[in-house]
């Protein structure tokens, strides 16, 4: 497969008479973008709203991420098996709206959190902070049951992004990636020689609000599979978790995962990458043990030397990766895992309840009780009263002049364990 | 100029130029001098601070008097108004470690002072107080004051600057046990390839979320029959005959005992604690409520159990170095292999 | 359903309500979770994880758990998962209380996620 990424910096973005790129700035077409969504009759309302680095704006509660794409050679458009009908995604041409994205928010539960803050502290700890955000606010009609209302918000923003990377289809690009990997043979006979490594990627898969998609199946379904790196940069692996804000995989990071980007860096250089296996997080503990003994023995089969295996969430999931690791190196494979920790507020705590003496090798992308503080915004946008969820954590979170301490575990993407972000504990 | 800030030490007998082992009983005094290490410690400050003073307290009266000795000590540093305590460096003194831990302990809690203090990564005080105080790590012994004294005084000047304190590694003091999250140069992707690739070919790595290990020890097979069985009773709840013949420590144990409890019924009467990590008023009321002898006498009787083995053996286990109590441990064992007891009961407190 | 082996232990009014075959808690999430170890001490098995799957729902005033019916033999991994979720939970509530405001939601997605779990032991046909 061979798929070219090919990006059209984004400097700039402002609403305007008509959707379109020019001289790297993005107008959008507020009213076509709306009636483009509320095509959809489950939605009642649609709010759009733009946030730029640097500017005293917060976005909550986040729901999911997604970075504005058009198809301009190759098969599938868009999010083949959820938004457009099915095609075999990773090959061809895509123009990228990079700097840009759709940010959804939308309270299908009233607990839901997840905030961007596009300035000062609260900038640092999410990689949301430096893109130019499209806000999507949806209001869906009354009445509609938890499961529609999730769907019907998921779906509007990877249609939101469709229409908005629709503007990118005759631009030139500031840059071209090219990604491509052949078949197994193809590629162990141009590298013989180096040591073959796959990516686990584990994907929370318990149900409303702790979903994830793959060509639209819901992953609870699936057992663990083989995706060529490809697929999932071409937009084969869709969102549709969101209540872990610090650690969930939105679309935007499945869309640029960085694990499969930082491989890709090292194909044919240093070791010979094999593809990504998607995981599923199960409840139930014989799930679990399925799961992670399938995936132990996909990784055997494919002859994988070494694996990088990434959770998604925390606390259940806990389980499967120290189990997939410890399976793992029982073969003889390698392993190096990705994960953040709880390690309380002053960091004094036992890091992980579970652990196994097995996993030597482990990425800690940061503490998810760290306490942040974040000043007072100039504008919110979304929900007003997400924020009052943000600050009933604790008494004395919400300080006299306005702002407020939060935990990391509030902040989109802040510890990323697909190590998507910057954040790491040290030992002091 | 900016004020010079203000530094109190704390030194032992020996250091404190009192004297050694024979004076290790002298109550805690004050000296508005620098004493011992706080004289070179003092040099390393430079300009920019000063020694104002050196409490000196034998090591064991601290040890068995911590509660005045601690009442003086704070007394001296609320007069004096230090910005920063600094004490030892103890090496591998573990009842100098312990007492230099009881200061700082006292102080950051109380009065919220910084303190830096030295010791051998091995010596008891350092699990005392390491999440409190900044613990130098130190040489076995006081040939190291050399390179001691220089970390020590880096720590404190930045501490006493309110400078940002940089990695254990860095600065050379024993990690606190802080996991504190910051931002690395790379992503975590990135940092996860490298570490793989180091993995796979066999350089040396290390990971960011060390698993805890965990001394495991593979249980006994069960006792068949208990009628038969002798079974012994050793506690490190510091249960000792009346006068503490031995004269085990109350903390820190040096060593153990073994007492012969063949005609006795029960602990009591004969028995107290000498432990100085608890309340003793219950354990010395009755101190089989440490260590169970009259119930182990009762089941003799009842012929539950064969016979409880002639010997009680003992020790202190607060503040006792993990290396002696392996040792100790090891020899017990030993002793009790070789007298073929059967199963042991074994209380801690 | 057609699977009958499978007991609830809950304090979720909702649960209560809609399902058989419950245990019901009179407390709050940790009261569920101690529960859950005395019984797996005694020799019941956990069918779904204690813990939820993110952050958030730790701060959830209710939690529903999935256990076996009869007691068996002792099973030390599932003793380990019970009592590591008890610590787990102890240390992320540390400073926090439980989401109270919200209790109405986190029933309802409490719910939800039992019905996947009990979807999901309905699949494996053991």
């Amino acid at each position: 497969m061979k798929l070219e990424l090919r990006r059209i910096h984004i400097k700039d973005i402002q609403f305007g008479n008509e959707t379109v790129v020019k001289d790297g700035i993005l107008t959008i077409n507020q009213e076509e973008l709306v009636n483009k969504l509320k095509e959809d009759k489950r939605i009642k309302e649609v709010k759009v709203d733009l946030a730029r680095p640097g500017e005293k704006v917060r976005i909550i509660p986040v729901k999911d991420v997604i970075e504005p794409r058009v198809k301009i050679e190759g098969e599938g458009n868009g999010f083949p098996g959820v938004t457009t009908k099915m095609a075999q995604v990773g090959s061809g041409k895509v123009n990228v709206l990079y700097g840009a994205a759709v940010v959804t928010v939308g309270d299908i539960v009233g607990f839901q959190e997840g905030v961007i803050d596009m300035w000062g502290e609260g900038a640092k700890w999410t990689p949301f902070s430096k893109t130019y955000n499209i806000v999507v606010d949806i209001k869906p009609v009354e009445g509609l049951a938890p499961h529609t209302h999730e769907e019907t918000v998921r779906l509007a923003g990877l249609k939101a992004a469709e229409y908005i990377g629709e503007a990118g289809r005759n631009i030139e690009p500031d840059e071209v990636l090219v990604y491509e990997m052949g078949s197994h043979a193809e590629e162990s006979k141009k590298y013989p020689d180096l040591p073959r490594v796959l990516y686990v990627e584990m994907l929370i898969s318990q149900g409303l609000l702790h979903d994830g998609y793959i060509y639209g199946v819901n992953s609870q379904l699936i057992l663990p599979t083989l995706l060529h790196p490809n697929e999932e940069l071409d937009g084969a692996v869709i969102s549709g978790n969101c209540v872990a804000a610090c650690d969930k995989i939105t679309t935007y990071q499945h869309q640029n995962n960085s694990v499969i980007l930082d491989l890709y860096e090292q194909h044919g250089k240093t070791i010979n990458f094999l593809g990504v296996i998607l995981t599923p997080e199960l409840t139930t503990l014989e799930g679990k043990f399925r799961t992670c003994d399938y995936t132990a023995k996909l990784c055997k089969t494919l002859g994988a030397d070494g694996v990088i295996i990434s959770e998604e969430g925390y606390g259940n999931p806990d389980s499967d990766l120290l189990m997939i690791c410890k399976r793992l190196e029982k073969e003889g494979i390698k392993t190096v895992l990705i994960t953040d920790e709880c390690s309380g507020w002053d960091g004094m705590s036992q890091p992980l309840a579970d652990t196994t003496e097995e996993a030597v090798a482990v990425v800690s992308t940061g503490n998810v009780s760290h306490v942040i503080k974040l000043e007072p915004a100039d504008k919110v946008i979304g929900d007003i009263n997400a924020i009052t969820t943000l600050a009933g954590g604790w008494e004395g979170c919400l300080k006299e002049d306005g702002s407020l301490q939060c935990e990391l575990n509030a902040v989109i993407g802040s510890t990323s364990e697909i190590g998507y972000h910057n954040c790491t504990v040290k030992l002091y | 100029m900016a004020k010079k800030f203000r530094v109190l030490y704390y030194v032992n007998q020996f250091f404190g130029q009192i004297g050694g082992e024979e004076k290790a009983g002298v109550a805690p005094t004050f000296e508005a001098k620098t004493l011992g290490p706080a004289l070179g410690f003092n040099g390393l400050l430079g300009d920019e601070g000063e020694v104002i003073g050196t409490i000196i307290c034998g090591d064991n009266y601290f040890n068995e008097n911590k509660e005045e000795a601690l009442e003086y000590i704070m007394n001296v540093v609320k007069e004096q108004k230090p910005d920063i305590v600094v004490a030892g460096p103890a090496f591998n003194a573990g009842r100098y470690g312990m007492a230099c831990a009881g200061v700082a302990n006292a102080v950051v809690d109380e009065l919220n002072i910084p303190v830096v203090t030295g010791m051998y990564v091995e010596n008891p005080g350092v699990e005392e107080c390491k999440s409190k105080a900044y613990v130098v790590s130190v040489a076995d012994s006081a040939g190291g004051m050399r390179e001691a004294l220089p970390k020590m005084a880096n720590l404190t000047k930045k501490l006493a600057k309110g400078e940002e304190i940089g990695l254990p590694e860095e600065e050379g003091y024993i990690p606190q046990g802080k996991r504190l999250t910051i931002f690395s140069d790379k992503r975590g992707s990135q940092r996860a390839v490298e570490m793989l690739l180091s993995r796979l070919n066999g350089e040396a790595f290390e990971t960011e979320l060390p698993m805890p290990v965990f001394d495991k020890v593979e249980p006994a097979k069960a006792i068949e029959d208990l009628s038969k069985a002798t079974i012994a009773l050793v506690t490190s709840g510091g249960i000792v005959p009346h006068g503490n013949p031995d004269r085990i420590q109350s903390a820190s144990a040096q060593k153990w005992g073994k007492y012969d409890v063949s005609n006795i019924d029960a602990l009591t009467g004969e028995y107290y604690t000498i432990h100085g990590g608890y309340d003793p008023v219950y354990a010395n009321e009755k101190p089989d409520r440490v260590a169970p002898l009259d119930l182990l006498k009762e089941f003799e009787k009842e012929g539950k159990i064969g016979k409880v083995y002639e010997f009680f053996y003992t020790t202190t286990g607060t503040g006792t170095s993990v290396g002696n109590a392996t040792k100790f441990g090891v020899e017990i064992g030993k002793e009790l292999k070789e007298a073929g007891v059967d199963g042991v009961i074994l209380t801690s407190t | 359903m057609k699977r009958k082996d499978y007991q609830i232990i809950t304090n979720n009014p909702l649960v209560k309500e809609n399902y058989d075959r419950v245990i019901f808690v009179d407390g709050g999430f940790q009261d569920v979770l101690i529960k859950t170890r005395d019984l797996v001490h005694s020799g019941y098995k956990l069918i779904s994880h204690p813990l939820g799957a993110s952050i958030r729902m730790f701060f959830s005033p209710y939690r529903s758990i999935l256990i076996t019916d009869k007691a068996d033999k002792l099973d030390m991994e599932h003793v380990e998962i019970i009592e590591n979720s008890i610590v787990s939970y102890k240390k992320q509530m540390d400073h926090r209380k439980p989401d109270e405001a919200n209790s109405k939601d986190y029933a309802c997605i409490d719910g939800e996620l039992l019905k996947s779990a009990l979807e999901e032991h309905e699949r494996l046909s053991i």
